[in-house]
């Protein structure tokens, strides 16, 4: 349940000149507010490229990112970005970009007065910070708007300046949490874009999301959170093999569904058939490869026309379906 | 990423004053965009000039001169006031005997001549040396003799005609020859006290008490409480800073707006109370010394507050309930140090320290205080009634506000050291209260 996704390519235990410190590194991290579990024992390890972080409204995934921004302290466990404790150090996040889910900002400011004025926290002159500024808002596609008092920006124009703020310091590692909420398509678009350039130049990004489409067109590599837990990390395809064994679907389309569902009945791997709508057929199985080998010659042997074959489960959202026990 | 390795002292300081004056012009900016400042500041500007206002009505009103010691009247009615009559040796029971039977004869002086015609003389005044000088001549001429022959010494100094100061307890006393600096002049005695009591009443109770109080509670409060409150004070924490560092700085943009505004303030009414004041010259230069005192007392006591008040508020979101439960403490001890200077219990406060401090200043400015005050109290004084009573007073008109407001250095009895111990115990609290200010935090989550 817990591969290390740690993209170092080294051996643990071997001896190295310089030994790369993960990016992020978690052991055991729990958080509790009172009662409530906000993160159950979660360890985890991120190094390098894009990770989307996964998992419904109320997962962990913002408690996660809050205990990384040293916002939170964890109640339990050990917390490292680069090897150093983010709760008592801020010394990491001369390497980190951080955007938090909040959409605050100081609206009475220009983008480029925000950004400028942030990048002098990590102890850049005026100067050396408003060339950053404007490189960065550059990147993330602002640099027109630059000038104007963030107040008037929308929404997908906001993000994008959180993203700037972010990314003024050349960090090696960025945490986004929810970046692309509430953006319009061309906001999106330039995010992803961005996000994925920072994963392919070798920095270590964690994106998270709800939303699955969106971390299937950014990422492969993800991690998923429910009620707090660690569901599952590796990237997509992993994740499916791991869940082979477990039931899954096929949906065929056909002009007779139920004459063929009865021939699938037959098969020994198949344990139920349904019909959702008109024309459609779904076959359920506990082993989807060899139902998948059998399959041409079964319909063929049935003498029915199919004219569509559809793997629903290899979609992230019904993983995160099963996964999560809103499905079976 | 590649950039010249920069040189050490470049490395700490700069990159400490990069991030700290990033912060600060923050700060200040915020506080420019906000509408609440602006209020703040007006009120507080409108409240000194309206005070100013009462106190240039009250400079500019008369106070009836009043004949101490009666030698204004024409006893005998020759046409000579019996002071006259008495410096030059003539009976002022008797109409036959005047200065108009001299040879050459001497004119008679009007009344008015002989109402205040003997005020104070005394001057750098030290205790127990002989002080004052009889202006009209009539202790030197002993009432009803002729000649120069009787010289008094009641006070039994060896000098006659004069007196001098003596501590009795904490009280000043004046021990005096008769008809001494008995006859002075109520309008300028008023309005010297008068101006004295509204510099360090005003001073201590409106200028360093009710702003430094009030302009904190309203403008720190929120130095960390509304960044919580917005959500942007992740923006300032996930910064390669510590928390220690934006609690100071943030505190340093407070200051940056807080003490010129203060010191203007002071600067302001020093000057129209200077030139508006009763003065030799056309300006009391030596009240700038006062208005410095009240200047330094506001400032470091509203950076007290403003230090405690953005604790509170960084505790907790409805830490200004227990801001104004403190500030009723501190209205309190500040009442206190004002009206009673001797209650040790007000040490306990943060503002009984900024009264000590302008107490010590008004010490070096106006060292003849004391002296007034006690020259004051020894004056009999009356005022004849519309229905011809005579009304006496024991003291002159503007002693007792003076004596209220302004207090003997009690602490030390040198001014200079009491303000250097007031003002480095409120520095001390400062620092004490950002060492907890940057415990709390610094364990603080932040949501």
């Amino acid at each position: 349940m817990m591969p290390d996704i740690a993209q170092t390519g080294q051996a643990a235990g071997e001896w190295l000149p310089q030994a790369e410190v993960p990016a992020v590194m978690l052991d055991k991290v729990s958080k509790w507010y009172g009662n409530i579990v906000g993160m159950n024992d979660i360890s985890l390890a991120i190094s390098g490229g894009v990770t989307g972080l996964l998992g419904p409204n109320g997962a962990g995934k913002s408690t996660l990112f809050k205990i990384l921004a040293g916002k939170l302290k964890p109640s339990q466990g050990t917390v490292r970005l680069f090897g150093i404790d983010p709760w008592k150090n801020t010394a990491p996040f001369a390497r980190i970009g951080y955007v938090s889910e909040n959409d605050a900002l100081y609206d009475w400011m220009t983008a480029l007065e925000f950004v400028t004025t942030l990048a002098r926290l990590y102890g850049y002159t005026r100067d050396e910070a408003r060339v950053k500024a404007e490189r960065v808002l550059e990147f993330v596609d602002l640099k027109d708007v630059m000038h104007k008092e963030i107040g008037k920006f929308s929404k997908g124009m906001r993000q994008r300046v959180k993203i700037a703020h972010a990314l003024v310091n050349d960090p090696e590692l960025i945490i986004l949490d929810e970046p692309l909420q509430g953006c319009d398509p061309l906001a999106r678009t330039t995010i992803m874009n961005v996000i994925r350039e920072f994963g392919a130049m070798g920095r270590t990004v964690i994106v998270s999301s709800h939303i699955l489409e969106e971390i299937e067109r950014i990422t492969e590599q993800i991690v998923i959170l429910n009620h707090g837990r660690l569901l599952a990390l590796g990237n997509v395809h992993a994740i499916r093999d791991m869940l082979d064994a477990h039931p899954h679907s096929i949906a065929l389309s056909t002009d007779r569904p139920r004459e063929l569902g009865k021939a699938f009945l037959d098969h020994k791997e198949v344990f139920g058939v349904h019909f959702p709508e008109e024309g459609k057929l779904i076959i359920r199985t506990h082993n989807l490869g060899a139902l998948h080998a059998d399959l041409p010659q079964l319909i063929t042997d049935s003498g029915f026309s199919v004219t569509a074959i559809d793997n629903p489960d290899d979609n992230l959202e019904s993983i995160l379906t099963y996964l999560t026990g809103g499905g079976d | 990423m590649a950039e010249k390795p920069r040189p050490l002292h470049d490395k700490v300081w700069s990159k400490l004053d990069r991030k700290a004056t990033a912060i600060l012009e923050l700060t200040l900016r915020q506080y420019r965009t906000r509408l609440s400042t602006w209020a703040v500041l007006s009120v507080g500007v409108i409240l000194v000039l309206i005070t100013v206002l009462f106190y240039i009505e009250a400079m500019n009103s008369e106070i009836e001169a009043v004949d101490n010691d009666g030698d204004s009247v024409d006893s005998d009615g020759d046409g000579y006031p019996d002071g006259q009559e008495n410096l030059l040796g003539t009976s002022m029971n008797n109409a036959n005997s005047h200065p108009g039977l001299f040879d050459p004869p001497i004119p008679p002086d009007s009344a008015e001549d002989w109402i205040n015609e003997d005020g104070y003389d005394f001057s750098s005044a030290k205790l127990g040396t002989s002080q004052g000088y009889d202006d009209d001549g009539d202790c030197r001429v002993k009432i009803g003799e002729v000649g120069w022959s009787s010289w008094v010494d009641e006070n039994r100094n060896n000098i006659s005609c004069d007196y001098f100061f003596e501590m009795r307890g904490f009280d000043l006393k004046v021990v005096a020859d008769p008809n001494v600096d008995e006859d002075p002049d109520e309008d300028a005695y008023f309005k010297e006290t008068l101006h004295r009591s509204f510099v360090l009443g005003f001073g201590k109770i409106g200028f360093v008490f009710v702003l430094g109080i009030f302009v904190p509670l309203f403008l720190a409060t929120g130095l960390i409480r509304d960044e919580i409150a917005d959500g942007t004070l992740h923006y300032l924490v996930t910064k390669p800073i510590s928390r220690a560092e934006i609690l100071l700085y943030r505190l340093l943009g407070y200051i940056a707006l807080v003490w010129p505004y203060f010191i203007a303030l002071a600067v302001l009414t020093g000057i129209i109370t200077g030139f508006m004041g009763p003065s030799d010259g056309f300006f009391r230069f030596q009240d700038l010394l006062v208005w410095f005192g009240i200047a330094l007392a506001a400032c470091l006591l509203s950076l007290a507050y403003a230090a405690l008040f953005m604790t509170m508020g960084t505790i907790h979101k409805y830490g200004m309930v227990a801001a104004i439960v403190f500030g009723v403490w501190e209205f309190a001890m500040a009442m206190l140090s004002v009206f009673e200077p001797e209650a040790t219990v007000s040490r306990l406060s943060i503002s009984h320290w900024g009264m000590v401090i302008v107490d010590g200043f008004s010490n070096m400015a106006w060292p003849d205080s004391q002296y007034l005050i006690a020259l004051g109290e020894s004056t009999s004084q009356y005022t004849d009634s519309p229905s011809g009573e005579r009304i006496y007073f024991d003291e002159m008109p503007g002693t007792e506000a003076f004596s209220t407001f302004f207090h003997t250095t009690n602490l030390t009895g040198n001014p200079l050291q009491d303000v250097l111990i007031a003002s480095g115990v409120l520095i001390s609290m400062v620092i004490i209260i950002l060492v907890i200010a940057q415990l709390v935090f610094k364990n603080k989550e932040i949501d």
